[in-house]
């Protein structure tokens, strides 16, 4: 089982500069963890202190928004997860 | 119509085939609202100016202080305290006082969003939060007007153009509004390299030549000068556009 997680540019400067990485898990919500598991520095990023997903994130599965599922939505084999934040500076 | 002092002035953008005279009589015509006149919205109003846009609102409820000067270029020193859009409507009448500069101090709000931007033919992003941006988003979509986003991080930023009804607007990307008002962390460089960007989406979009940022984010990530895409999808259930046809 094997799902592509694409960040964001400003969270790949945190995975030591790769766009995509590999995870393992049955939803969102755990192909996160096991990237957060890898990267402690990208949860800082995305959760709050409560573990809640910042709502400065989005997350796509295959380009289609998971709202309001972020976090437990089903993937599958193949499947990609796209973690896009919006930046809010001008 | 041009005048002789405008095909003067533009005379080497007039050389660009694409353009023309034509587009130059398009500019203009036309009305552009800046939302924001902080280190987006300078630089953008700085250049609609030079490049002979006719009318330019500007928007801005707050007042230049010393920590907004090293990227919002149109402050200077002696006006801090003043209103943004009263600091940077004088310098740009003194750089083109053939066009029409309106600055406007106020709040933008849910309430007032829409009768601000009525009958503009575009509205460029320069807000410095989520909540502004979305109430901007959604004016925009309904009075149907070009909304030219871009937004900036560190040395990070983004922009894409949302036509209403024909690409994905940022409600279709974020459909809560994130609630955070906090410094970031900015170079100057940034916000004017994203500003630049998006007058160049609004020169071509009001012209009428090349091709748009629409359905599409581009990013730049300037600590590693890589500029990258991401193709965006419209959300059908998209509270603010989801009833409208892609
Ligand atoms: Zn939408």
């Amino acid at each position: 089982m094997s799902i592509k997680v694409k960040l964001h540019p400003i969270l790949q400067k945190l995975a030591g500069g790769q766009e995509v990485v590999e995870v393992t898990g049955h939803t969102t919500g755990e192909c996160l963890e096991n990237l957060e598991s890898r990267f402690p520095v990208i949860k800082q990023m995305i959760r709050d202190n409560r573990g809640q997903l910042r709502r400065y994130c989005e997350i796509l599965v295959n380009s289609e928004s998971t709202y309001p599922k972020e976090l437990t939505t089903p993937v599958k084999d193949g499947d990609q997860i796209d973690i896009v934040i919006f930046v809010t500076g001008g | 119509m041009l005048t002789k002092n405008d095909l003067t002035r533009y005379e080497r953008q007039i050389l660009y085939a694409d353009f023309g005279e034509e587009g130059q009589k398009r500019l203009k015509q036309s009305h552009v609202v800046v939302a924001g006149l902080g280190g987006l919205g300078c630089s953008a109003s700085l250049y609609l100016t030079c490049t002979g846009v006719g009318h330019v609102t500007l928007i801005d409820c707050d007042r230049v202080e010393l920590s907004n000067l090293n990227r919002q270029v149109l402050h200077y020193e002696e006006d801090i305290g003043e209103g943004k859009p009263i600091s940077a409507a004088r310098k740009l009448a003194k750089l083109n006082s053939s066009i029409e500069v309106t600055p406007v101090f106020r709040k933008i709000t849910e309430r007032n969003a829409r009768e601000i931007i009525k009958g503009a033919n575009l509205v460029i992003d320069g807000m410095d939060n989520f909540k502004t941006r979305f109430i901007l988003n959604k004016a925009c979509v309904a009075e149907g007007i070009p909304f030219i986003h871009g937004g900036v991080h560190g040395l990070f930023g983004e922009v894409t153009t949302i036509l209403p009804g024909r690409t994905p607007c940022l409600a279709c990307i974020f459909p809560e509004v994130p609630q955070r008002k906090v410094s970031l962390p900015v170079f100057g460089v940034t916000p004017a390299l994203i500003a630049i960007l998006q007058v160049t989406e609004a020169i071509k979009l009001l012209a009428g030549f090349g091709s748009l940022l629409t359905g599409k984010m581009l990013y730049f990530s300037g600590d590693t000068m890589d500029f990258t895409f991401r193709n965006l999808v419209k959300n059908q259930n998209c509270k603010v556009c989801g009833t409208k046809d892609v």
